[in-house]
């Protein structure tokens, strides 16, 4: 890390900014902090957090934003100084690794080779003529792999055989990642949404509701639920909730059941499984004054026209079990002239209902349940870049923790009367493996110059 | 029914329990025989425990629910005694120093202990919930688990260079069969590198995961800040080798302290606080 230009060296706050220290800071500091969003509970209302932590710590959170931590102020600056060290970090000392990597290890002497962690040396009496040189090499060579030549170091040939050198970028893609993720997730807050929607069986929509805004986000085209099914376990457990649902924009152009782990995705716009809500759809048996009987459903939320006698009915209540433990529902009932009555309905109980002057007899027949599903919906461009930041963090790590630089030498030359053959070898991990493969060099090296003796 | 998997399962306990005794007579009277057979016990248990979990997966197909024992409280416990045994048995392999195992043997065990004994879990063989109907579940268990399995490795030989360090370099006694410091402290810094790779890729696969079924690859819910949290705390234990005056002790407290973090990600999360992952609630 000494490599750097004076220019930033002289500079605190740079120093500050690209140091190790200021990483270790800011991880703890991360850490402790962290623990906060999972111990009060996050995204409740003011009211809630007035009523259990009291009004002097409620001060408190309001001004750390502890009800929404990881989107506060102050944890959004501390991820941006941990990007800002990152960044500086990489910048101050790329120049180091360029060099490092620039530096051309056929650069070396005989002496600094006697100096490696893994080294042999033979002595052979007199000169070797070329064919026996020849021969040493190429045992070197087919026991060490691809080498390169310098001709004349210090009057012998040296030979190198080095990989893994580009390896010394894995930490760069590392660190770098960590920043991809970050603009990923940037690009989601910025150009994405979130939200929801609870959609009736036979329903259709073409548009949400925001997650955090409550606002309505046009889709630009519809989605229909054709029917949702819920199945269970014998032990009672929900197996499946599934929705069955149809895209349109005036004509159908796709349909598909989705269930929780299986989405429906249109348009850059993703549909996923969420809950479910059983409603009520209650069903009346009308017997007009001529003795005609007509069956009516009415669904929860809604209001129907019955065009006999221009009546609107709709659902005020449902109570499955009234004090009698029978089912009962509320009915609103609207004339022609937009008077308003109300009567509760209870299972096998009959009643009268005057219109002008026709009398119609009203029961309950049936009660249904329906089903609404609810749907989570999500549009994430940066959900692409992210996925690019986990593969890239990935790979890094892979090659931070595997691919050594390993380097292998043969220096062969004079020294006073004797031919000298040198090998010597250096790994920056994986010493196992390395000490394994020189072992194979040595071997080869053993054979052909013991035949040489 | 004696070839259940329950059958193999609380047999590897008492096995595991044999294991961590041996291991700890070989390191104090440091007879070499003991020493073999705490390998010879460990590897035995490892194998019976694989079948156990073998065949726990195929009697869940049997009761028609066909899934990866990987859905609960006790499966989890006894696949993570499971990897952290994998992952100690490889170090001993790799390493050749069997005082090790004194110091993780016991984490298997206890796992498998509770696991079997504690009236808090629950062993019986569940249908699985929507959420977790997912080939992802498997992905992101096994990747999580082998890096809880080496922190839980990390952490033993943490404690072992506090004692290490505290005897100031002796060489006699029970603290002398222990390898040295500098030993312990790489040994620890690759077990730590290691195991940040696999909660790494247990964060990542968790978090694809979470985007395939609910649609948000991140949504802070308690177990997964902490798993972030963990992540920050073996960061730090990484990046402190390169600051001066950090010294191998420094990151010893740091193993442990990561080590606290990952058992309070696994059972704490559950049994404190409240989230998307309390599937491994009792
Ligand atoms: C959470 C984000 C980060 C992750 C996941 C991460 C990961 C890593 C890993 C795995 C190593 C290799 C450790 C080893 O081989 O011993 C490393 C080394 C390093 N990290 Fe980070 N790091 C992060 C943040 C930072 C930050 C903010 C800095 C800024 C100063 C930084 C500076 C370094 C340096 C200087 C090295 C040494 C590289 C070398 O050995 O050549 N890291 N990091």
């Amino acid at each position: 890390m000494k490599a750097l230009s004076s220019r930033h060296q002289s500079n605190p706050i740079w120093r500050f900014l690209s140091s190790i220290r200021l990483a270790v800071f800011l991880l703890i500091t991360l850490a402790i902090t962290s623990i906060i969003g999972t111990v009060i509970p996050q995204g409740e209302s003011l009211q809630f957090y007035l009523e259990h932590y009291g009004p002097d710590f409620f001060l408190v959170l309001k001004a750390l934003h502890l009800n929404d931590t990881y989107h506060s102020w102050w944890y959004i600056t501390l991820l941006g100084l941990f990007s800002v060290n990152l960044i500086v970090c990489t910048l101050r000392r790329l120049p180091f690794t360029l060099k490092l990597y620039k530096r051309d290890s056929l650069s070396i002497t005989p002496e600094r080779l006697l100096r490696m962690p893994f080294k042999r040396t033979w002595k052979i009496r007199g000169d070797l003529d070329n064919i026996s040189i020849q021969t040493i090499i190429s045992s070197f060579k087919e026991a060490a792999g691809k080498s390169r030549e310098a001709p004349d170091v210090d009057g012998g040939r040296l030979f190198l055989a080095e990989k893994g050198k580009w390896s010394y970028w894995g930490i760069y893609a590392l660190h770098s990642s960590i920043l991809v993720i970050f603009i990923g997730a940037l690009v989601g807050l910025f150009l994405g949404f979130k939200g929801s929607v609870m959609l009736a069986e036979g329903k259709t929509i073409d548009h949400i509701v925001d997650r955090d805004t409550g606002g309505y986000i046009p889709l630009g085209f519809s989605v229909h639920c054709n029917r949702f099914y819920i199945s269970f376990y014998d032990n009672g457990e929900p197996k499946e909730y599934r929705s069955d649902l149809t895209i349109s924009d005036g004509k159908e152009i796709l349909r598909k059941s989705i269930v929780v782990n299986s989405p429906l995705k249109y348009k850059g716009i993703t549909f996923y499984q969420a809950s479910y809500r059983a409603i009520p759809e209650a069903s009346l048996r009308i017997v007009s004054p001529d003795g005609r009987q007509t069956l009516l459903d009415i669904p929860a939320f809604q209001s129907v026209l019955w065009p006999e006698a221009r009546l609107t009915f709709g659902l005020m209540r449902y109570e499955p079990e009234n004090v009698h433990g029978r089912p009962a529902v509320q009915i609103w009932v609207q004339n022609q002239a937009g008077r308003v009555k109300a009567f509760w309905l209870l299972k096998g109980n009959e009643r009268e209902f005057n219109q002008g002057k026709n009398s119609y007899r009203i029961s309950l027949a049936n009660i249904n349940e329906r089903y609404l599903t609810g749907l989570q919906v999500k549009k994430d461009p940066g959900v692409w870049i992210v996925w690019l930041g986990f593969a890239i963090l990935i790979f890094g790590f892979a090659v931070v923790f595997w691919v050594p630089h390993q380097r292998m030498w043969l220096w062969v030359g004079r020294q006073n009367d004797k031919t000298l053959v040198i090998l010597s070898g250096q790994t920056n991990k994986n010493r196992l493996q390395f000490e394994k493969n020189i072992k194979k060099a040595e071997e080869a090296l053993d054979s052909s110059i013991g035949a040489q003796k | 029914m004696t070839f259940s998997s329950s059958y193999f399962l609380s047999l590897t306990t008492f096995i595991y329990l044999g294991a961590a005794i041996l291991y700890l007579t070989y390191w104090i009277f440091r007879v070499e025989k003991v020493g073999l057979l705490a390998t010879l016990v460990t590897t035995a248990g490892f194998i019976i425990q694989t079948l156990g979990i073998a065949l726990r997966w195929i009697e869940s197909y049997k009761l028609g629910y066909g899934h990866a024992p990987l859905s609960n409280l006790y499966e989890s416990l006894v696949f993570f005694s499971w990897i952290t045994i994998l992952v100690y048995l490889i170090v001993e392999w790799r390493v050749k120093r069997r005082v090790i195992g004194a110091f993780v043997t016991p984490f298997a065990s206890f796992a498998m202990a509770y696991a079997s004994f504690s009236p808090q879990v629950e062993d019986s063989i569940e249908p699985l919930i929507p959420a977790l109907k997912s080939n992802w579940l498997i992905v992101h268990v096994v990747t999580c688990f082998l890096g809880y399995g080496s922190f839980a490795v990390a952490c033993g030989l943490g404690v072992m260079f506090l004692f290490k360090d505290k005897a100031k370099g002796e060489s006699k006694g029970i603290l002398g069969a222990l390898p040295s410091c500098k030993v312990l402290d790489e040994l620890i810094h690759q077990t730590i590198v290691f195991g940040f790779l696999w909660l790494s890729l247990g964060i990542i696969t968790g978090a694809v995961w979470a985007n395939n079924a609910w649609g948000t690859y991140w949504s802070w819910d308690p177990k997964e800040t902490w798993s972030l949290i963990t992540w920050f705390i073996y960061a730090t234990a990484l990046h402190a080798r390169f600051i001066r005056g950090w010294t191998g002790r420094r990151i010893a407290y740091l193993s442990i302290l990561g080590f606290a973090s990952v058992l309070f990600t696994y059972f704490g999360v559950n049994f404190l606080l409240s989230g998307l992952h309390s599937y491994g609630s009792p």
